[in-house]
């Protein structure tokens, strides 16, 4: 009788911290609706071990549900994950379940920690832990596990756009370990000993990239065929 | 009388068919690289670019004519000595094996300043080939692929270079390049001076470049106190100018040890032309 009422317990607790987790959810996913489509002038700082690039300044164009395009007039480094997959798999909400984690704290603002997980086992996406401010339903911080890419951490800061759930600053760790030159090209006959041990040492760093946003125009129409021309 | 000899020579030079064969063979190499990379450029970038591609997309003109330029700097600087070596290493054994030699002795002109004549042309005719080269690579390029960033793939990983800010390193990486096979025609031209016929230089020559690469390329410390002196190790710092910062040191290391290699090279020549019993 016992054991019976501690599963019931345990059954009816899951229960009702999934469904918190649904409505804080479904309350983003609605946010993020909102916007059909937007351009937005990034400048894209990488600091990635074993990449030396400067800031490039680039335009940003998405569409709903998942077309994404880069404009930028030199060579631009972006995350291959996380930018908009996220709220991409987020808008199938038959795809996934979502389990609340409790109250956590991200830059001094109280927030949800909401854990998605797949319902389909093939799915790109391993795992997703999103943090939400559910005072003005925003994602403050999300780590998305995924089979390609391992895992991705973005901090999201907000401005002018967060009405529409858009931020203006976005923060990605990228993990570099994976990184490996092909030797082939990469030898340098006249390079020292010492020089190419530094360069090894340096692999197994964090590297981050920094996107400012500015200049939102949403919600202004860009058509399909603007995604299909080639830059 | 130095500068008239000279002119002669670079006549000779140009009489040769060989020397157009040079400027041939660079025009199809090149024509080759350009038209493989405008077929299937985007397969040999995502060699490069793979082990990054997981987790970061690259984006903009990766494939343009300052990457290209890179390219073809990069897979030529090996073979373009053998085209160097080829016109510059009978300018000496040549006359002799042809028997011209002696009627040069009996020249106005001092055996010393015959052999900087030869030199000189062979200089010329080296910079001739490297700014075909460079219009080949650079304008050619740049005309069919476009202007862009530069990514440069070396041992510390991914540099992208502003494409305002390549111009001046392609002008002074040619530069170290010239120097680079100017040392191979001056090698050439030495080895030259030892020999009665027209193909024992121009082997000799390629077989040190193959010799002295492979003991730079062999990573046993039983060379690492010679290696920073051979010629081959600094053909390839035309490089260190796409690197961020530039090792301006290295660069200038490089410059110093070429130009002694050219130095002692010319001298020889000329200690053995003077020395030499011309009976042919």
């Amino acid at each position: 009788m016992k054991r019976t009422t501690l599963l019931l317990f345990m059954f009816l607790s899951v229960t009702c911290f999934s469904q918190d987790a649904d409505a804080i959810l479904n309350r983003v996913v609605d946010k993020i609706n909102s916007v059909k489509d937007y351009s937005v002038d990034a400048s894209i700082k990488a600091d990635i071990p074993l990449i030396k690039i400067l800031p490039v300044k680039a335009t940003i164009y998405f569409k709903q549900k998942d077309k994404f395009k880069v404009v930028s007039k030199g060579i631009a480094i972006l995350p291959k994950q996380g930018f908009t997959d996220v709220n991409s798999f987020l808008m199938k909400k038959n795809s996934y379940m979502a389990v609340d984690g409790g109250l956590k704290t991200v830059n001094d603002v109280k927030a949800n920690l909401i854990t998605v997980i797949p319902t389909n086992e093939n799915s790109e996406f391993v795992l997703a832990k999103l943090w939400i401010d559910t005072k003005n339903d925003l994602i403050l911080k999300s780590q998305i596990t995924t089979r390609s890419s391992g895992t991705v951490t973005v901090d999201y800061s907000y401005g002018g756009e967060a009405e529409f759930g858009l931020p203006n600053q976005l923060v990605f760790d990228i993990d570099v370990k994976k990184f490996k030159l092909p030797k082939s090209v990469a030898a340098d006959l006249n390079k020292t000993e010492k020089e190419k041990e530094k360069a090894k040492r340096n692999k197994d760093q964090k590297g981050t990239i920094t996107i400012k946003l500015s200049n939102y125009k949403i919600n202004k129409g860009i058509t399909d065929a603007f995604f299909k021309e080639k830059n | 009388m130095l500068l008239k000899n000279t002119y002669n020579e670079f006549i000779k030079i140009l009489a040769k068919p060989r020397s157009y064969l040079g400027i041939g063979a660079l025009t199809l190499l090149i024509g080759i690289i350009l038209f493989a990379m405008k077929a299937d450029g985007s397969s040999f970038i995502s060699f490069v670019t793979s082990s990054f591609e997981q987790t970061l997309s690259f984006n903009g003109n990766i494939l343009n004519g300052n990457l290209i330029a890179f390219i073809i700097l990069q897979m030529l600087i090996v073979h373009i000595p053998l085209l160097v070596a080829l016109v510059t290493g009978d300018l000496i054994s040549g006359e002799a094996a042809m028997g011209t030699v002696r009627m040069l002795a009996t020249k106005p002109i001092s055996r010393t300043n015959i052999v900087l004549s030869k030199f000189i042309a062979g200089a010329v005719y080296t910079f001739v080939l490297t700014i075909w080269l460079g219009f080949l690579a650079l304008i050619v390029a740049k005309w069919i692929f476009g202007t862009g960033d530069l990514i440069v793939l070396n041992s510390d990983g991914l540099v992208i270079l502003k494409s305002d800010d390549i111009l001046w390193r392609y002008g002074l990486s040619f530069l170290v390049a010239y120097l680079a096979l100017l040392t191979i025609s001056t090698l050439s031209i030495c080895l030259s001076a030892f020999a009665e016929n027209s193909i024992g230089p121009i082997v000799s020559t390629m077989a040190i470049i193959i010799l002295f690469t492979i003991i730079g390329s062999l990573d046993v410390s039983v060379f690492d106190n010679i290696k920073p002196y051979l010629f081959t190790t600094h053909m390839a710092s035309w490089r260190s100018f796409f690197e961020d910062p530039v090792p301006w040191g290295r660069i200038q290391e490089s410059i110093v040890i070429l130009l002694i290699h050219n130095v002692v090279l010319v001298s020889a020549a000329i200690y053995k032309f003077n020395k030499k019993d011309i009976t042919s």
